[in-house]
């Protein structure tokens, strides 16, 4: 009989400076690119409120909040939570030291500002999500790779010897994403010192690699960073492990593989030849298998624990992040088959579905992460306001049903229209009878936008009560109750 | 050691960016360029005096420490 020898683990002292302040800049980020969303959902409402200036035209203030939305709110979460989780999995502090994460987090604000001030003074490259020119994009090749290393380094020096799939999504994420930005942005500046710059591609295949890039931005940037946040803060919350973990393996290796060959569904009926179209579609139909097993596995991790989704309203959050997941994983592959893009494309129903998936699944898996971190990182026993948080989640919900029906609905109408003829074989509408068909949904629209704004500002101010009310502070006495403990990776790790 | 080391190798890339940007307000032939090109300097000023502040308060730190055990 051997004597049992556990070994001894020493806490790590982990680097939660820099995910708070990317806590702070997920929710000021999330603030702004819904603000910017609801005035331009009023202007589509009502036209004249662009006030006849150049800078809040809403050419130039889409890309505001698109970029707001994705890269600021999205990324700011991504790279705060990604930073959380792999310091966590792999027992280790963050690789490269402070400096060069404080470096991450403030050269990726800068690239965020410095895009959003380009927009508004009228410069883009004019390719959907990556319209920052040229020395913006090289800024943020710069950050993303000092990002790269401190993840990398990260997991290279892990004290557990097993890498945890969260991980595994995460890097494929940063990886993946350096890739697309590089090849998607090759251009050739006219001048050292002018914005301006040509592509490297012309015609079709610049169109082409823009579109194997924008479907991928989604493919890597929302859907496999933030299954990284699903598969560490859902089994977290829940108290339960992975639901199962081959299926978990099994969805990585697939999406992966998947997604990639997706983008031509972006481009159907359009010069690029029909086969490759073609390819596009069939990989879009079969992204249901992965997408939908990850869907399985991040809601049926909940097996026992399903009375928690009434006490904790993060997890109600990220478990209907993880539903709406499901549907606009179920909705895209439809839209990618040319015969319904026939009807849907260039109409309002792309909208929807891709606020189903922005709202629904993005911010809500965010708004489930934020609702677990707060707490634990700057040492509060507990949210300030259960109640709060459960009014943010309806709120937010009543939002995002309204933002999706009427685009839908829009989106149908648009589609139909634009396709009827009469009996002579003219088109029945003008394009003008269209927009004027589908202004009582501009204006659902916008009230839908609206109420998810409220239930953002709820939401940061319970978070800003959490940290500040001497009511959430831990009890001074025992071991337990200091405040040091989840600092140093002990509580909540 | 860790921090001083990557403090240093920051410090300075910060410092290349912040002469490049300088550089790129000097030739700039728009108001983008102009308008990146100053922010990034100052971006990088900040930054580097962002580092010589934690580089002196984790020494004002070490030194409060040194003298609370030396009390003991």
């Amino acid at each position: 009989m051997y004597p049992v020898v556990y070994p001894v683990v020493y806490p790590v002292v982990y680097n939660d400076a820099v995910v708070k302040k990317f806590v702070i800049a997920t929710m000021f980020w999330g603030v702004v690119a819904f603000l910017v969303g609801v005035y331009i959902a009023a202007e589509l409402a009502w036209p004249s409120l662009n006030l006849g200036l150049s800078f809040t035209n809403f050419g130039r203030l889409r890309q505001v909040h698109t970029s707001a939305a994705i890269f600021a709110f999205g990324g700011s979460a991504l790279l705060g939570t990604s930073m959380y989780i792999v310091q966590r999995t792999c027992r280790a502090r963050l690789f490269g030291g402070e400096a060069l994460a404080n470096f991450v987090f403030w050269g990726y604000q800068f690239f965020i500002v410095m895009a959003a001030l380009s927009y508004v003074m009228g410069f883009s490259q004019g390719k959907e999500y990556a319209e920052p020119e040229w020395h913006i994009d090289l800024w943020l090749t710069i950050v993303w790779v000092c990002y790269l290393l401190i993840f990398l380094g990260t997991i290279l020096k892990r004290t557990e010897p097993h890498i945890y799939v969260a991980n595994w999504f995460l890097l494929a994420f940063i990886v993946t994403i350096a890739v697309l930005h590089i090849v998607n942005n090759a251009a050739i500046p006219i001048s050292i010192y002018a914005a301006d710059s040509y592509s490297a591609y012309s015609g079709v295949q610049d169109a082409l690699v823009q579109w194997w890039y924008g479907h991928n931005a989604v493919g890597f940037f929302l859907t496999a960073g933030f299954l990284g946040m699903m598969y560490y803060f859902i089994p977290k919350a829940a108290g339960r492990p992975v639901y199962s973990y081959r299926l978990s393996i099994v969805h990585f290796w697939t999406l992966v593989f998947m997604y990639i060959w997706a983008g031509p569904h972006h481009l159907h009926w359009t010069a690029l030849p029909d086969w490759t179209q073609t390819l596009g579609m069939a990989f879009s139909i079969m992204l249901w298998m992965p997408s939908w097993g990850g869907m399985i596995n991040g809601i049926m991790t909940l097996s026992g624990a399903w009375d928690k989704l009434r006490t904790d309203p993060g997890l109600r959050f990220s478990v209907t992040a993880v539903g709406f997941y499901g549907m606009a994983t179920f909705e895209g592959p439809v839209m990618s088959v040319r015969e319904v893009n026939a009807l849907s494309h260039y109409t309002d129903w792309g909208i929807g579905h891709v606020h189903s998936g922005a709202l629904g699944w993005v911010a809500f898996i965010t708004f489930g992460a934020m609702y677990y971190l707060v707490p634990v990182l700057w040492g509060r026993k507990a949210l300030y306001s259960v109640r709060l948080a459960s009014w943010h989640y309806w709120i937010a919900t009543m939002g995002i049903v309204l933002y999706i029906v009427s685009m839908w609905v829009a989106g149908i109408m648009e589609g139909l229209m634009w396709r009827a003829y009469d009996k002579f074989g003219f088109l029945q509408y003008s394009f003008v009878e269209s927009v004027v068909a589908v202004h009582p949904f501009m204006v659902i629209r916008l009230l839908g936008g609206v109420l998810f704004l409220i239930g953002a500002l709820i939401a940061v101010y319970n978070m800003i009560r959490t940290v500040t009310s001497p009511t959430t502070a831990l009890p001074r006495r025992g071991l337990v109750a200091s405040p040091v403990l989840p600092a140093l990776g002990v509580a909540g790790a | 050691m860790e921090s001083n080391v990557g403090d240093f190798i920051v410090g300075l890339m910060m410092a290349v960016f912040g002469l490049i940007g300088l550089f790129l307000v000097a030739g700039a032939a728009d108001a983008e360029m102009y308008v990146f090109g100053l922010a990034l300097s100052g971006f990088a000023v900040c930054f580097n005096f962002g580092l010589l502040k934690s580089h002196y308060d984790r020494h004002d730190e070490a030194r409060a420490a040194a003298r609370v055990r030396s009390h003991v």
